[in-house]
């Protein structure tokens, strides 16, 4: 076999596995965006069959998810905790980043080391114990379910700025204090901005994790403010029942924001990562 | 005014280094001082200094007629153009240049006059709305002296400008920032590692080792007396040859007593009273490549002041050719006009007048 025929071969091979894998990621997604459109009893009967004259329900299921889950009142309140969350993560985080990697002594270097070992500390570890916390300190609310947020993203989103922030050179902060700037004014005007790769690649990953998050809002605000994963959770009533139509309806409702929020900004998330492990 | 007073200045860092030791200099308005020296010398170090970006350990800095130590950077009237350029990357061309003017709350008609002026002077205009990544490292460098130039600053700070540059390209940009410092007037201080650069641009030349200054002089003075071993083989490009030597004063000659020949050096050196000190005693011979020369009828009429090396190397450089010889063990360079056959004995004559003598102990300079 020749070189070049090795080489159409593994290319195919790999377009194979690639196709195979897309079509494992998306199915789960197309079969619930089809389900949406189905009377209910027919979604556990024939789940992945297209609908049909018999089974085409319309937007049944979205007007009767609506109603059932109060839908507008979720996604407003998983809007809100998640816009904060994520401004909160990028602007403290960053700040946090930005003296670790310039102040270096033996504090910031253990601050660094604590927040990478926050990383690999499950949630469920802490859930109990950290809700009751946050009971206490009365933390159960929208806004102080955006601090719990802050500590839980803050690990990951130091980890990427102290990365990228490595590979900025010190003489354009040093520049700005010739300038004229001060402190505060060289982080906005001149580091912030630089960030701005990581700083949305950051943005990008939290708010999917956050918008999608169902367990903390459950455990910790879950009776008065419900998010949309909580609001969902609803449809399933009691003996096992389960609308199974408004819940596909839902859930389509529910993933088109973070979906367009990641093909807005998808062409950072790569630029972010691959920032600071290349000198540019 | 912006003449720079630097008094006893010291940088001793937290881990105890020192970094600048006792450096004191007087640079006048106008002068376009380099401070020249290999890596690690001090002199980065020392600028920054000026510039506030490092604190001053012990010791006292005057720009002008102030005392700065403690006045923070943006109050020192000075403008800096880094080795990395340094440019803010989200910003054109045009906001790197406005943005110290903005932040200091100028005007915005007089921003833009500022910009466009400097933009018209160092050739940039059509590169205003640019922004940095979008430039050769030549136009970044002329962005970085634009930026620097809008504040019409008292002085000029340059940390190596040149370093990120070919060598053609650093040739022309020598020119301009000279240029540039007589249209503009501004003391000028200017860091680099490069001697050709610092001989070529500098009204005065402090050459660095250790954080200590070596010598601090005209360029010229520098070549022709040089303190100590260090400045005579840091300036001159191929550098200083050193050769062991041992002072022999008979019948009122001076001889200098090499590994395999003896020259006569009586007329240079005669007047010199401090030679005598030196007699029957070892010293370093430094002669300069250009100083040597195998001009045979040169060489006929000083044959007292003729060595013999063993080439090993032409070096044909068009105008002139560089001998790469083998003197006892030792590896000498002289700059002659014709080529020699390589791998043979090599006749070269010293021009005595032209040599520097220097203590083995001190390395300091026993003629000057």
């Amino acid at each position: 076999m020749s070189a070049k025929e090795k080489t159409m071969l593994i290319r195919t091979l790999l377009y194979i596995i690639l196709t195979v894998l897309a079509v494992a990621f998306l199915s789960p997604v197309f079969i619930v965006f089809l389900n949406s459109f189905k009377g209910k009893l027919f979604i556990s009967e024939s789940p992945f069959s297209l609908p049909d004259k018999d089974t085409f329900a319309g937007l049944e299921n979205y007007f009767s998810g609506l109603e059932k889950t109060g839908f507008f009142s979720a996604f407003g309140w998983s809007v809100f905790i998640t816009v904060f969350s994520v401004i909160a993560i990028v602007l403290f985080t960053s700040m946090t980043a930005w003296y670790i990697v310039r102040v270096k002594n033996r504090f910031t270097k253990a601050l660094y080391y604590i927040f990478v070992f926050s990383m690999i500390v499950p949630f469920q570890m802490v859930m109990f114990t950290m809700t009751k916390t946050a009971g206490e300190l009365g933390l159960d609310t929208p806004w102080g379910i955006v601090v719990i947020y802050l500590g839980f993203g803050a690990g990951l989103a130091v980890f990427m700025f102290c990365g990228f922030l490595k590979s900025v050179p010190l003489e354009i902060e040093e520049a700005a204090m010739i300038d004229g700037c001060n402190p505060v004014q060289t982080f906005f005007m001149v580091v912030f901005p630089v960030l701005k790769p990581t700083a949305i690649t950051v943005a990008i990953l939290n708010a999917m994790w956050i918008w999608n998050d169902y367990l903390l809002p459950y455990l910790l605000i879950g009776s008065e403010y419900k998010t949309i994963p909580v609001a969902v959770q609803y449809l399933r009533g009691g003996y096992g029942s389960v609308d199974m139509g408004a819940l596909m309806a839902m859930l389509v409702l529910s993933v088109i924001p973070i979906i367009v929020f990641y093909l807005f900004c998808q062409k950072y998330i790569i630029k972010g990562i691959v920032a600071g492990a290349v000198k540019g | 005014m912006a003449s720079i007073s630097l008094k006893n200045i010291y940088k001793i860092f937290e881990d105890g280094t020192t970094a600048v030791n006792d450096f004191t200099l007087e640079i006048a308005d106008k002068e376009f001082i380099i401070l020249v020296g290999p890596s690690g010398c001090g002199k980065s170090t020392t600028l920054r200094m000026i510039a506030g970006l490092e604190s001053i350990s012990k010791g006292e800095l005057q720009i002008g007629e102030r005392v700065v130590n403690s006045v923070a950077p943006k109050d020192r009237d000075i403008a800096m153009v880094f080795q990395s350029y340094a440019l803010y990357p989200h910003m054109s061309v045009y906001r790197n240049m406005a943005f110290g003017l903005e932040l200091r709350r100028v005007p915005k008609d007089e921003i833009d006059r500022r910009v466009r002026e400097a933009a018209k002077i160092l050739d940039i205009e059509h590169l205003l709305k640019r922004k940095p990544r979008a430039l050769s490292g030549g136009q970044r460098q002329r962005v970085a002296l634009g930026r620097a130039m809008v504040r019409s600053p008292s002085v000029f700070l340059l940390d190596e400008p040149l370093s990120n540059l070919d060598a053609k390209l650093r040739t022309t940009m020598r020119t301009e920032i000279k240029k540039l410092h007589k249209r503009l007037g501004t003391t000028f201080i200017y860091v680099t590692h490069d001697q050709t650069e610092a001989m070529t641009m500098g009204d005065r030349i402090v050459v660095m080792k250790d954080g200590v200054i070596q010598q601090a002089d005209t360029p010229q003075m520098l070549y022709d007396k040089p303190l100590n071993m260090f400045v005579a083989g840091f300036i001159g490009s191929p550098q200083m040859n050193f050769l062991d030597a041992v002072v022999s004063i008979r019948d009122g000659e001076i001889y200098l007593i090499l590994a395999d020949n003896e020259i006569n050096a009586t007329p240079a050196l005669g007047k010199e009273k401090r030679i005598y000190n030196y007699d029957g005693k070892r010293v370093k011979l430094g002669i300069r490549p250009e100083d040597m020369t195998n001009d045979a009828e040169y060489i006929k009429k000083n044959a007292d002041k003729v060595i013999t090396a063993t080439l090993e190397v032409n070096e044909m450089m068009g105008s002139e050719t560089y001998l790469y010889l083998d003197y006892s063990g030792e590896k000498i360079v002289a700059r002659v006009n014709a080529p020699a056959n390589e791998g043979e004995i090599a006749l070269l004559a010293i021009k005595t007048d032209k040599i520097h003598l220097f203590d083995p102990e001190t390395t300091m300079n026993i003629l000057f």
